[in-house]
């Protein structure tokens, strides 16, 4: 690669880093110094202290991730291949495939890219306990695998996991449904929650953190319906779930890109007498949150930021370096991105983090 | 001879909701003969090889085989006992081969693995039996001509031992020589003992094959065991019918002149099916085509009609070229047709009669594309009245009709059109006695009052006496034109099979 | 014509295909009058309610509109011969395509001619494959399935798109005469196509078409022409289907109208529509559209799993095609046996 062209690309993604900006904060265990981010590359830190910028060997990185057609996913991949197209790194080459809608299809795309030899493989798994005998093969034949979001049950078949915090949503759901039924005084409210995919594991942790900690308080979920992470499912449950519960005091639904349909059915059966937490954080939930005109008053956050973050991650175990502000010479095993929670109040902190 | 009997049955009753299918039937079948059954269509038949088959339980009466009382539960036990029966729909499985079919239901085996190599030796040594050890029993069954269907569904009978072979309408779906080679198979198998149900619409057939009749009529025995080449044509059609009719044409009308050419076919060539044909069909004039199975009779027509797109040649209706491979053009230039398989091609048969009277009529009838249900009901009704259609209950769905009728609903179809041409294939098949009388006279109708027929069948004696013009066809080729009186069934049988009488043809 | 005579024509009449027809659909109003039984009286304190009764009973009607609109198309292609396993992909491309910047700067309007168009369009293209391309109908739309959702997540760029349209939106939020507007479409689109279905000629080409395509042929039926205009029709549906389903969620996204196609297929056999073709009805599927919506919301109101939901619709679903079986097979033995 030319000099000028590595500068232009440079320059591309800075423009593009604006909206990515601090999608890379690893609130859990690190700090923005440590993790060579857009945002330090954006402000030219690359001498920041750890050097983590500095360009190192060459690594190749296959990246996987099931075929998207959901706003959060499609964040991840875009994200990626913003990561991809921009070359952030110049050290880094990335090869992504992308792998279909199961388990079975996302296989056999990575035996393909197994045999193509990359030097770390950062995979988003369908779903990690199908995918992890795949985890254990890369990591036997010697390449590094960075999980991205969705756990595999063997500690031996990662490198290294980033993940969101899917209890942690549910818990601080719940902490914000609570905090808002105690200031008004609702002693057993009467609490709704539209979930995303029932199958996945992931909907699961979320439901069971939202429940543990509203049990804790004494309260309980009322009615539960599951949709499919689509507006119209999001709407189709919503409008059901409604007619199940004519009163509702709070309802948590667990995922913004569906939030458009449950809002569009809260409006169309005139409801409006709850007070309703998203999930994941879009923008355009982030937006109405801000604007204050509909029941949304709270989303917590599930990052779509986190793979940028995994391929940082990927290059620096690629070139056996440890994030520059820890002691540590190598990557830590495990990062969890906690789920943070957006009012009214921080709305305008968290807009530009919205996919 | 009682100790020849090889099954007798008596005075067995079936009853079906609403129908007493069998009352009362006996029959008496001996080792080594032909035992042919007669009877109309809806005369107990179907369901008395049913029975025989394993497929029905009586509800009284004992059916004794091999001198003991038995009862079927199910086909595999009668098989099992050494009845095999051959359908007239053959019950082939296509997609498997000619060895594979032979087998099905009892495969040679070793250690739950089937001996395919050991099946095909077997059924490659059956099939030499039948004198066709040409069959590749590795062969997918659905590239067979429909004689080597039959082949190989006999070969299945045998392959169970059979002792008892009961044939549905065999010759229906052959060809003259094909039926021939049918009459040496069966013969050479009753010389082995084993004995014969036959069952077929053709006295002809019945004088040569077999030798003593059972005929059944509304589901009872009106005779047992009358020799077969002895019994008077008279006696057998009045214990079938009450009436004596057989082949009765109606009287032939004076010959006409000068009628107007209705339709020209200007050599016509389809690759690999017929080629340059050519032909002439008169308003009022009857022509039929005689020939083989095979020999591009039935695609001529179809090609004619439009269903079929020519490689080579015209069709011209009234001087006007018709679009080639185009039914629609067909239909609106006047032309209609009655294809071959009457279920298969022409009727919707869990529709009412009336909707398939009127199915290439219903837009003419409707307004503004609504349909009429009375317009149509009253249409079909015309129809089926002036054809004796029976029931004339035009709501009855065409399923329940039996075969002459429902020839009759695909007739009269035509009749609504204000058709001007019409084109029967093979408009008898499978239409018992009586209602043939009837539809010949139905076709004679027809052009006297100008419509033009070209008509195609496998009964010589029933193109001679039909037609007034006949045209023989031969491996795709027109071999002969002639007036229907100047020819006679024996130079025409010569003309289709090239001059090659076969041995043991039936007369 | 005699009183008996009469009378006798009228069970005539009864005792055929009419009777089947009436029978399955009583017993499909059976078992919807059950199901709501069942809601009732495991939800006594709801079903006090003579005002939540009346709104479960239209929320009920919503959830069945926009399936119910693409099942009358559905039910079309079904009984004349094919299927469109593409229907889910149609309604998302259409409303994708329906909702882009570009469309919606054309207004309401602008988005509803879109996505009619699209889905006719779509339809089309199936049946010109079908039709003239001689595609199985089971390949083409399943290739159309996937394409079509294809082009959708393309347009959209995998992104939720919202409508800004007030009236589209609106089209899902308006009542008249307390009754929903989404109702009446689907009220109207099932009046037509029964009208279609059993008044016009095109009805009765589509019966001739499926119950024996052959003979249709040969009784000068443009049996072609016929298949591809019975795809465009399905297509037509799903685009209107689009315009609802985007009213409903204020939004469209290439993952909408998920398995959409499976549940019009399963409503129609519910609805005692042949899947061999030739049979079917337009008041049966409805039913077994409204069955669905049943149970979907018998669950909601009982706070049991989707999953559980998902194994009671599967059951019916076989249990239905086992019952159409063994009609079937009765049916045919019965007049086999009078036959002979």
């Amino acid at each position: 690669m030319t000099q000028s062209s590595r500068d232009l690309s440079r320059r591309r993604l800075l423009l593009g880093g604006a909206a990515l900006g601090a999608g890379t904060l690893l609130t859990a265990c690190t700090s923005n110094e440590a993790e060579p981010n857009d945002a330090q590359i954006k402000t030219g830190g690359s001498e920041a202290a750890g050097g983590n910028a500095a360009p190192g060997t060459e690594v190749v990185i296959g990246f996987s991730a099931p075929a998207a057609d959901h706003g959060w996913l499609g964040a991840i991949i875009t994200n990626a291949n913003a990561k991809a197209q921009a070359q952030a790194y110049p050290d880094v080459e990335l090869k992504a495939v992308e792998s279909g809608s199961d388990a079975a299809t996302q296989r056999a795309a990575l035996a393909t890219l197994l045999g193509q030899k990359p030097n770390v493989i950062v995979l988003l798994p369908h779903d990690g306990k199908e995918l992890n005998a795949f985890g254990l093969e890369a990591m036997a034949a010697g390449i590094p695998v960075v999980n991205l979001d969705r756990a595999f049950p063997s500690a031996r078949a990662y490198r290294t996991q980033i993940l969101g915090d899917n209890y942690g949503m549910g818990v601080a759901a719940a902490d914000y449904v609570i905090a808002q039924m105690k200031a008004k005084g609702v002693a057993a409210p009467i609490i709704g929650e539209i979930a995303g995919m029932d199958e996945l594991e992931l909907t699961q942790t979320r439901s069971k953190g939202f429940t543990d900690t509203l049990a804790a308080a004494g309260f309980e979920v009322a009615n539960r319906r599951a949709a499919r992470f689509t507006v119209d499912s999001g709407q189709q449950e919503a409008s059901q779930l409604l007619q199940a519960l004519p009163r509702m005091d709070a309802l948590w639904n667990h995922d913004d890109d569906q939030g458009v349909g449950v809002l569009a059915a809260l409006s169309q059966a005139g409801r409006k007498e709850m007070i309703m937490v998203g999930g994941a954080g879009s923008k355009k939930a982030i937006e109405s949150i801000q604007a204050d005109d509909s029941p949304l008053k709270a989303t917590v956050t599930y990052s779509p930021s986190m793979a940028s973050s995994a391929i940082s991650l990927a290059r620096l175990i690629g070139q056996g370096r440890g994030l520059g502000d820890l002691v540590e010479l190598q990557v830590p095993k495990e990062i969890v991105l906690a789920s943070e929670t957006v009012t009214k109040d921080n709305a305008s902190a968290y807009l530009k983090l919205g996919f | 001879m009682t100790a020849d009997v090889v099954l007798r049955l008596t005075d067995l009753v079936k009853t079906f909701p609403g129908v007493r299918a069998l009352d009362g039937v006996q029959l008496e079948v001996r080792a080594g003969e032909v035992h042919c059954l007669l009877g109309q269509n809806g005369a107990g038949k179907s369901t008395l090889i049913k029975v025989l088959a394993g497929v029905h339980r009586p509800d009284e009466g004992v059916v004794e085989w091999l001198g003991e009382p038995v009862a079927f539960a199910n086909p595999q036990a009668a098989m099992k006992a050494g009845i095999a029966t051959i359908y007239q729909e053959l019950d082939l499985v296509e997609d498997l081969t000619v060895a594979e079919n032979v087998f099905l239901g009892h495969e040679p085996r070793r250690a739950g693995f089937v001996r395919r190599g050991h099946a095909a030796a077997r059924t490659r040594e059956i099939l030499g039996r039948l004198g066709h050890g040409e069959i590749p029993p590795r062969r997918p069954v659905h590239k067979l001509q429909a004689a080597a269907k039959q082949i190989v569904s006999m070969a299945r009978a045998l392959s169970h031992d059979a002792r008892l072979l009961i044939m549905d309408e065999p010759s229906a779906v052959l060809a003259h020589d094909e039926v021939a080679n049918l009459f040496r198979i069966i013969r050479e198998l009753t010389a082995q003992g084993i004995a014969v149900v036959y069952i077929s619409h053709r006295l002809e057939e019945i004088r040569t094959i077999g030798d003593r009749v059972t005929v059944l009529k509304d589901g009872r025995t009106t005779a047992a065991g009358l020799p077969a080449a002895q019994t008077p044509t008279a006696e057998l059609v009045s214990r079938m019918t009450g009436r004596t009719i057989e082949y009765v044409f109606p009287p032939r009308p004076p010959e006409k002149t000068g009628q107007k050419e209705l339709l020209r076919v200007v050599n016509l060539s389809r690759g690999g099916e017929f080629s340059g044909v050519s032909l002439t069909v008169a308003a009022g004039e009857i022509v039929g085509i005689a020939g083989l199975v095979g020999s591009g009779r039935s695609e001529l027509l179809e090609t004619v009609y439009g269903a079929r797109r020519p490689d080579a040649g015209t069709v011209t209706v009234d001087g006007r070229r018709l679009t080639p491979g185009s039914v629609g053009a067909a239909v609106r230039a006047g032309l209609g047709m009655a294809p071959e398989e009457r279920k298969s091609q022409a009727l919707l048969l869990g529709e009412p009669i009336y909707r398939n009277v009127t199915l290439s009529t219903f837009t003419r009838l409707a307004r503004f594309g609504f349909t009429s249900a009375r317009r149509e009901r009253e249409s079909a009704g015309r129809v089926t009245r002036s054809l004796d259609l029976r029931p004339a209950d035009v709501d009855r769905r065409v399923r329940t009709l039996s075969g002459g009728n429902q020839q009759k609903v695909v007739v009269g179809r035509w009749l609504l059109g204000g058709t001007r041409l019409l084109i029967l294939d093979e408009p008898t098949r499978g239409v018992d006695v009586g209602a043939r009388a009837e539809l010949y006279r139905v076709i004679r109708d027809l052009a006297a009052d100008g419509v033009g027929v070209l008509l195609v069948s496998s009964e010589v004696p029933e193109v001679l006496g039909l037609a007034d013009r006949v045209l023989v066809m031969r491996e795709g080729r027109l071999v002969r034109t002639a007036a229907a009186g100047e020819l006679d069934e024996d130079t025409v049988l010569d003309l289709v099979m090239a001059g090659s009488l076969m041995e043991g043809a039936p007369a | 014509m005699t009183a008996t005579a009469v009378k006798s024509d009228v069970r005539r009449r009864w005792a055929g295909e009419n009777s089947e027809n009436t029978t399955r659909n009583l017993v499909l109003l059976g078992v919807l009058a059950a199901l709501i039984a069942i809601g009732a009286i495991t939800r006594p304190q709801l079903y006090s309610d003579s005002t939540w009764v009346w709104n479960n009973v239209l929320s009920i009607l919503q959830l069945a509109s926009v399936i119910g609109v693409v099942t009358v198309g559905m039910t079309f292609v079904i009984i004349g011969g094919g299927i469109d396993l593409s229907v889910g992909a149609i309604v998302a491309l259409a409303g994708v395509w329906a909702t882009t910047v570009a469309t919606q700067s054309f207004g309401a309007g602008g988005m509803i001619f879109t996505a009619v168009a699209v889905g006719l369009g779509v339809g089309l293209v199936n049946g010109l494959l079908i039709a003239y391309g001689k595609l199985v109908p089971f390949i083409a739309t399943l290739a159309m399935l996937v394409a079509a959702r294809g082009l959708a997540a393309q347009i959209s760029g995998k992104q939720t798109q919202i409508s800004e349209s007030a009236v589209i939106n609106g089209i899902a939020s308006t009542k008249i005469l307390g009754i929903p507007l989404l109702v009446y479409i689907l009220a109207v689109v099932a009046a037509a196509g029964w009208v279609l279905l059993n008044r016009t000629t095109f009805g009765r080409r589509t019966v001739a078409v499926g119950g024996n395509a052959e003979a249709a042929r040969l009784a000068g039926i443009d049996i072609k022409r016929h298949t591809m205009l019975l795809y465009g029709l399905s297509g037509l549906c799903c685009g209107l289907a689009a315009i609802m389903l985007t009213s409903q969620a204020t939004s469209a996204q290439a993952a909408m109208a998920n398995l959409y196609e499976l549940d019009a297929i399963a409503a129609a056999i519910i609805g005692g529509t042949l899947l061999s073709g030739g049979r079917g009805t337009i008041v049966g599927s409805l039913l077994g559209v409204i069955i669905f919506a049943t149970i979907t919301n018998l669950f909601a109101i009982n706070g049991l799993s989707t999953e559980a939901q998902n194994m009671v619709k599967g059951g019916i679903i076989i249990a239905a095609v086992l019952v159409q079986q063994f009609r079937f097979d009765a049916v045919t033995r019965l007049l086999g046996r009078i036959r002979n």
